[in-house]
């Protein structure tokens, strides 16, 4: 099944959720909307579910437009960020529930059940209540309830965020085994950029009620096209910068407050123009030999340890910090703070973003992949 | 989860609690809550008990017992009484939760108007609910008057006199029982179990039959063994409709003669009979609740839709039928109050502040007795209840669940039988002095009977009050008692005051337990509303009932202001 939005619009009272969102979302993905609270990826994901109407544009499930379909005439699985299994009905009561409305015979319904349950290794829980369950397990029960009616879309609220750490990243694979393994177009809703990035084969970073970039995790973690982007994504180091001069092949020369630098744009830039500069703390090399396009001298202002990298905080001559990882720390010294050092990365790794180039891009080819 | 376990084992290896100074109060600082408890609940209960089962030489007996389960026209009470127990849980069944479903999930015409009024009907004084029934619907009522006058009808309707008019009074008081426990309890379920059943294809009656209904019954059962044990229990209406085959009927009237001492035995054996059932249906509702933990991680409320079309009709339509339906008391007792000469009409002709005169003039005692006592019982409220309220939230007392348990026994506790308890417990003389012929006997029975709303009130708001708060003011210097009142109470004032008046309104109101333990020259104004009435002095009585009535509103406008909507509370 192929999801599209068209230019989807969503008001609440006294503001508008969704300003106009553009999707188009292939059979058998595993989409992701990215955002921080209140961009209105839940919005997006309950108009896909049918729990809200829209005020503008339109749905379409492969090419019907399905605006006014009741949520249940649209087929859909979903798993809530609170699960919502009823807790008057034991496990079974609650995955057989809907193959119950399809009045299906008892035998059938039994075997899909055991099947399914088995599938999310939930076997000889039948008979408990939600409340006798553990996180982990009720997470397992409202997915196997979602896929057991074989849903042509499935839909996951945050299904992890009220899950603890460890098991997070375990249901986190079984999902997305499972959602290849049975091929079914899965929409995700997520503030977690790092869960974004492991499960997804594409995202859409949402803000404001907008989609401000889209693209799959590797080009939006190497290429963010916009300083809000590169900053929720991993860590990034953001400087202001003007473009010096071009050097062709889409590389330029930037100054800043720390000196000037050499980088690589997504869009022309001019002369003169404003931009910003991104690079990623694990791109930074400290007091290496290496002769690198860039480099300039600090002093280290903070040291954190967090086992598989070791980051330090530099202040630069200007008074602004940068971010630098060792990648390797177990054979390191720790740099004592005030140390002088050289920092250097390569051109590469050196992306300029100019946002509102990408707000221009985005308002005229709306929705387009990057 | 962790640090409560280890907070737990820190109170095993330090008597007394260290970390919170007040809640030092365990122990002996706590016993006069309990003496009060225990002298006023458990001796009352355990001595009728005793009572039925040992004749009058204390020797244990069956005998009395035996003859109220092989006389059939005991017999043949308790069916009824059970019957109507059951048809009046039906009926406010069907309304109430056609009115909580509609008030929690439409918006619709004069809604904030209607979820207002729906309390109404409950607050109404018994007997003054059903003499307003019989100045409209009697038989020489309003309507019947219309009716004959100008539509030709030979005889009067009954609507009232008989089975039917009970069952009609008792639904049309008691449905916001049910509404309003709906309301709590239908009102917490979280909007994502609902969206859920939808994707799963279940939709309208279906989804309400399988999903919404069975997460209500939290509230549903409390509310709904409440109005049982309501019905069942009293006297005053279906005897005032002329129904006398009833268990309750039974009791009063057995309870109120001197003469044979079998029917007065059999009265007692009603009392034990009805306590016995609060009690199993209370362990019913405990065993219920304690099975089905509905808590959600999260919680936020189903989105109401703005009724269109039809059913932006109907559901008013409906608001106005019942509500008009379940103010016609009101309407009959004020026309009755200030009516003069009201015979063959259907509106009274003149109008008179007469009979408020001739009862602040002759009989001030109801008034002046009734607001002496419902102060005091309030008073005592406090006192009890407040400190009840704050071991069951902030301490680990053992227990807490005897208190919690007792607490709300008491709310089940017909007052019929609790009056009747009371006689038969403090009849005996203590230092030349019996109980039951003081005054002090009705503010505590008034006190015990509502304590349940103060609790309830002051638990709820104490529960909102974390913790945190006070170990901040603590961890800064301040006290046991200054974190007390600087923090705790100013949070939780509105809390005990609302359950405070709540308390207060329905003691005003209360009839069945003071008619039972009237003593002569000390009744209260609902003594007088049934003297009045059984005396043929029906406009008196209604001006005292437009007194309760005024009372009651204005308190109810004062809780609504203070506590917002969450007055479903006080009922389950």
């Amino acid at each position: 099944m192929r999801i599209a939005l068209h230019n989807v619009v969503k008001r609440f009272k006294g503001f508008t959720a969704l300003k106009g969102i553009n999707l188009e979302i292939k059979d058998g993905e595993l989409f992701t909307l990215l955002g921080p609270s209140g961009c209105g990826k839940t919005t997006t994901l309950r108009l896909i579910a049918g729990f809200y109407q829209t005020d503008g544009g339109d749905i379409l499930f492969d090419d019907k437009i399905i605006n006014h379909l009741p949520t249940a005439q649209r087929n859909i699985g979903i798993v809530f960020q609170n699960y919502a299994l009823w807790p008057h009905m034991t496990v079974y009561e609650n995955i057989a529930y809907g193959l119950k409305l399809k009045k299906m015979p008892g035998t059938e319904i039994k075997r899909k059940v055991d099947t399914s349950l088995d599938k999310v290794g939930l076997s000889g829980l039948q008979h408990r209540y939600p409340g006798q369950l553990s996180g982990g397990q009720q997470q397992r029960v409202a997915l196997a309830r979602a896929l057991v009616l074989n849903p042509d879309v499935l839909l996951l609220d945050e299904p992890l965020s009220n899950l603890d750490a460890k098991v997070r990243m375990k249901v986190r694979a079984e999902i997305r085994q499972l959602q290849q393994e049975l091929k079914i177009t899965t929409v995700y809703v997520t503030h977690d950029q790092e869960e974004a990035l492991t499960l997804s084969d594409r995202i859409a970073v949402m803000r404001e009620g907008r989609i401000i970039q889209l693209g799959d995790p590797k080009s939006l973690y190497e290429r963010p096209n916009n300083t809000f982007t590169a900053n929720f994504i991993g860590t990034n180091n953001l400087l202001e910068a003007h473009v010096l001069k071009g050097n062709g092949d889409g590389k330029y020369t930037v100054q800043t407050a720390i000196g000037s630098f050499m980088g690589i744009a997504n869009q022309p830039l001019s002369p003169g123009q404003k931009c910003t500069i991104a690079v990623r703390p694990e791109n930074v090399q400290i007091n290496s030999e290496r002769q690198e396009a860039n480099s300039f001298t600090g002093k280290i202002h903070f040291a954190s340890y967090l086992g598989n990298i070791l980051r330090y905080d530099i202040m630069t001559s200007a008074g602004i910090l940068f971010k630098a990882d060792i990648k390797y720390p177990w054979g390191c010294e720790v740099m004592a703070v005030g140390t002088e050092v050289k920092i250097s990365f390569a051109e590469f790794v050196c992306l300029l973003i100019n946002d509102r180039c990408t707000e221009e891009h985005n308002l005229t080819a709306v929705g387009g992949e990057s | 989860m962790k640090a409560s376990t280890a907070r737990a084992g820190i109170d095993k290896r330090f008597s007394g609690n260290w970390e919170n100074p007040i809640l030092r109060w365990n122990g002996w600082r706590v016993l006069p809550i309990y003496i009060f408890l225990a002298v006023f609940v458990i001796v009352p209960i355990i001595k009728i008990a005793l009572d039925a089962f040992t004749d009058t030489q204390g020797i244990l007996t069956f005998k009395y017992v035996k003859s109220f389960f092989t006389d059939p026209f005991y017999l043949r009470a308790l069916r009824n009484s059970m019957l109507l127990g059951l048809a009046v849980v039906v009926t406010t069944s069907i309304l109430g939760f056609c009115s909580a479903y509609f008030l929690l999930r439409y918006e619709f015409a004069g809604k904030k108007l209607f979820s207002y009024l729906t309390i109404f009907p409950i607050i109404m004084p018994p007997l003054v609910g059903v003499m307003g029934f019989i100045f409209i619907l009697g038989r020489a009522g309003t309507v019947n008057t219309i009716l004959m006058d100008y539509f030709g009808f030979l005889r009067p309707l009954n609507f009232v006199y008989g089975w039917h008019g009970v069952l009609l009074v008792e639904t049309l008081h008691l449905f916001p029982l049910i509404t309003m426990n709906l309301l709590d309890s239908m009102g917490k379920i979280d909007a994502s179990l609902e969206e859920a059943a939808e994707s799963v294809g279940s939709v309208g009656l279906r989804k309400i039959k399988d999903i919404t209904f069975p997460l209500s019954t939290p509230g549903y059962v409390t509310g709904a063994l409440l109005v049982f044990m309501w019905a069942f229990a009293d006297f005053a209406t279906p005897l005032v409709v002329g129904v006398q085959d009833l268990l309750a009927a039974q009791a009063y009237l057995n309870i109120v003669q001197f003469v044979d001492r079998r029917l007065f035995q059999m009265g007692i054996v009603i009392g034990v009979f009805m306590i016995s059932l609060s009690i199993i249906f209370l362990i019913i509702a405990r065993r219920y609740l304690a099975l089905k933990d509905y808590a959600t991680l999260s919680y936020s409320p189903v989105e109401k839709k703005t009724l269109k079309g039809w059913g932006g009709f109907l559901v008013p339509f409906f608001f106005t039928v019942l509500l008009i339906m379940a103010f016609i008391p009101y309407l009959g007792v004020t026309l009755a109050a200030f009516g003069k000469a009201w015979a063959m009409t259907p509106f009274p002709v003149q109008y008179t502040l007469g009979y408020f005169t001739r009862i602040i003039t002759e009989t001030p005692k109801y008034i002046i007795n009734t607001f002496m006592y419902c102060g005091l019982a309030v008073i005592i409220c406090i006192t009890v209840g407040v400190p009840i309220a704050w071991i069951l939230t902030r301490t680990k007392m053992k227990s807490r669940g005897l208190l919690d348990a007792l607490v709300t026994l008491i709310l089940a506790l017909p007052g019929t039988a609790l009056g009747i308890a009371y006689i038969r417990a403090f009849n005996m003389p203590i230092f030349g002095i019996s109980l039951t012929t003081l005054w002090i006997i009705m503010p505590l029975v008034l006190a015990v009977r509502r304590l349940p709303y103060t609790v309830r009130s002051t638990h709820s708001s104490l529960l909102v009050v974390h913790e945190s708060l006070e170990e901040a003011a603590r961890s800064v210097g301040a006290s046991g008692w200054r974190v007390f009142y600087n923090i705790t109470l100013p949070l939780i004032w509105k809390g005990i005051l609302t359950g405070a008046l709540f308390s207060f309104m329905t003691s005003i109101q209360e009839s069945a337990a003071t008619i039972l333990l009237a003593i002569p020259g000390w009744e209260t104004m609902t003594v007088g509303i049934f003297t009045f009435y059984t005396s043929g002095s029906m406009n008196e009585s209604a001006a005292l009932g437009f007194i309760l009535i005024v009372v009651g509103g204005l308190s109810l406008y004062v809780i609504n202001k203070l506590s917002g909507k969450k007055m479903g509370g006080f009922f389950g």
